[in-house]
């Protein structure tokens, strides 16, 4: 299933310039927003880093809600139950090709910031470790719930796919502290792990330490956000055999 | 002395499943044994499609139980699925990848060592040996079927289901797939479970028809003695009396 997804994903150029395109637009931009509008090095690290980690979480969360609606789109969904293939070993393959993904686009954004600004990638230091994998850990429960949606709402689910981290995106502060946002969202954003994890970011930059406090805070929100979204994808995959949704996908 | 009765490939008991306020299949018994030749007919909205996922493990029953070549359903589901195959009329294999590719996708996932020879083989079989490099969503209707069928017969099951599998195919085609099903069924003595709306090809292929109404089996045996017991002259006419029946009730 991971060669299959491989192949198919290499020959739509929407993959490619999701994959590519995309990432070297975004890092050229926020690189560039970072040199007009700041003073030395530290705005444009600010943002690089920013947008290399939020597409280390959109590309997982891409590449595990397109392959699903890539079998809804291709009316594939019955010819793969009907093999030995099971719901675990196909959750597999898309995580795999998400981080297949994620590795890409990253170093995509990485030679932009080293080639063009001269930004490090690792510049915040050993915090990006945990970060990066709450981050991942975050973007596969975004996965599962958007896979979940799917299975009930075939492609009218699309918009999830992409859209849920656009949407998190302004609220958790990848680029800014979040008592820059309007006081009522300032609440909201202080609910999402993600706003933690790059508190932490936005500290190992500034200091170069680990600010395992909202770190901490980030894993646990996550932890509990992943038992939620694969408590609704269990759910989900039984109502589907129950409520006979494949019939909407043959 | 009788010779013993070939093992059940597929044993289903009670199945029942309703959406809202339809009753899709209401108590149907299904036993088949290896090397049997099995339709399951009736007029559209009989129960036959909901029937058939139910013993596929797609749709779980409301009640009843599916044994699967030996594996109960839905835990045994992916067992069984490696020694059942299935295609359908109008159903498309995934964009994007060539005929041999998909392939090789379906018999590795269905577990075929060197899958890849073995669907150059069954493409020769079918004489369809020249769309191997050809992309899926190229070929034509009657094309795809042919290769949806390759996909089915690719790992050679013991039991093979096919929904409507003649559905878009040209007559001369359709012929070869119907040899290819006979030859299967005789020379490695596997299980047909087809649906098919076309009464002279389940007359040819099968040696038994479950006739469905109303998600009820009515009749059960070889078609010549469904088609006497109901008083017909043949499946067809039985079909054409079913499905006018359906019809009226439906309006």
């Amino acid at each position: 299933m991971v060669r299959r997804n491989l192949l198919v994903q290499s020959r739509n150029p929407g993959h490619w310039f999701l994959l590519i395109v995309l990432p070297l637009v975004d890092g050229l931009l926020f690189g560039s927003i970072g040199v007009a509008f700041g003073e030395g090095d530290a705005p444009v690290q600010l943002l690089v880093t920013g947008i290399l980690l939020f597409h280390l979480i959109w590309q997982l969360t891409l590449a595990g809600s397109l392959g699903l609606l890539e079998e809804v789109w291709t009316r594939n969904v019955m010819n793969l139950i009907a093999t030995p293939l099971t719901e675990r070993e196909f959750m597999g393959s898309l995580g795999l090709v998400g981080l297949l993904r994620t590795i890409v686009s990253t170093a995509v954004i990485a030679v932009v910031g080293i080639g063009f600004y001269a930004v490090a990638p690792d510049t915040a230091g050993w915090v990006l470790v945990p970060s990066a994998a709450i981050l991942l850990l975050f973007g596969w429960a975004v996965t599962m719930f958007v896979i979940a949606l799917t299975l009930q709402y075939g492609d009218s689910a699309e918009v999830f796919s992409w859209g849920t981290l656009v949407l998190l995106m302004p609220l958790s502060g990848f680029f800014y502290p979040v008592e820059s946002l309007p006081t009522v969202l300032e609440v909201v954003a202080r609910s999402i792990p993600l706003t933690y994890v790059f508190e932490a970011v936005r500290e190992g930059l500034a200091t170069g330490t680990v600010a395992w406090g909202p770190l901490g805070i980030a894993a646990a929100g996550t932890l509990a956000l992943l038992l939620l979204s694969g408590w609704f994808l269990d759910r989900q995959m039984r109502r589907f055999r129950i409520q006979g949704w494949v019939t909407r996908f043959t | 002395m009788e010779p013993a009765p070939a093992a059940l490939v597929l044993d289903a008991r009670g199945l029942r499943k309703r959406f809202g306020a339809t009753q899709a299949v209401d108590g149907v018994d299904l036993a088949i044994r290896r090397g049997e030749r099995v339709g399951i007919v009736g007029p559209n909205g009989a129960g036959k499609t909901t029937t058939l996922l139910m013993l596929l493990g797609a749709i779980e029953p409301d009640d009843g139980t599916v044994e699967l070549v030996g594996k109960r359903l839905p835990d045994g589901r992916s067992a069984a699925m490696g020694r059942v195959g299935f295609a359908a009329g109008y159903l498309p294999l995934p964009d994007r990848l060539t005929v041999l590719e998909t392939l090789e996708l379906f018999g590795t996932l269905a577990g075929v060592r060197h899958a890849r020879r073995h669907a150059e083989e069954v493409l020769a079989e079918l004489d369809i040996a020249r769309l191997a490099q050809q992309r899926v969503e190229s070929l034509s209707s009657g094309q795809a079927t042919l290769v949806g069928f390759a996909k089915a017969v690719l790992h050679h099951p013991e039991l093979l289901v096919l929904d409507e599998p003649t559905a878009s195919l040209d007559p001369d085609v359709a012929m070869r797939v119907r040899d290819r099903l006979e030859r299967m069924n005789e020379d490695h003595d596997a299980t047909l479970l087809l649906t098919s709306h076309d009464m002279r090809e389940v007359e040819r292929l099968t040696s038994r028809v479950v006739f469905l109404r109303d998600g009820r089996v009515i009749a059960d045996g070889p078609p010549e003695q469904v088609v006497a017991e109901a008083g017909h002259p043949d499946l067809e006419t039985m079909f054409l009396a079913e499905a006018a029946r359906r019809h009226e009730d439906v309006l």
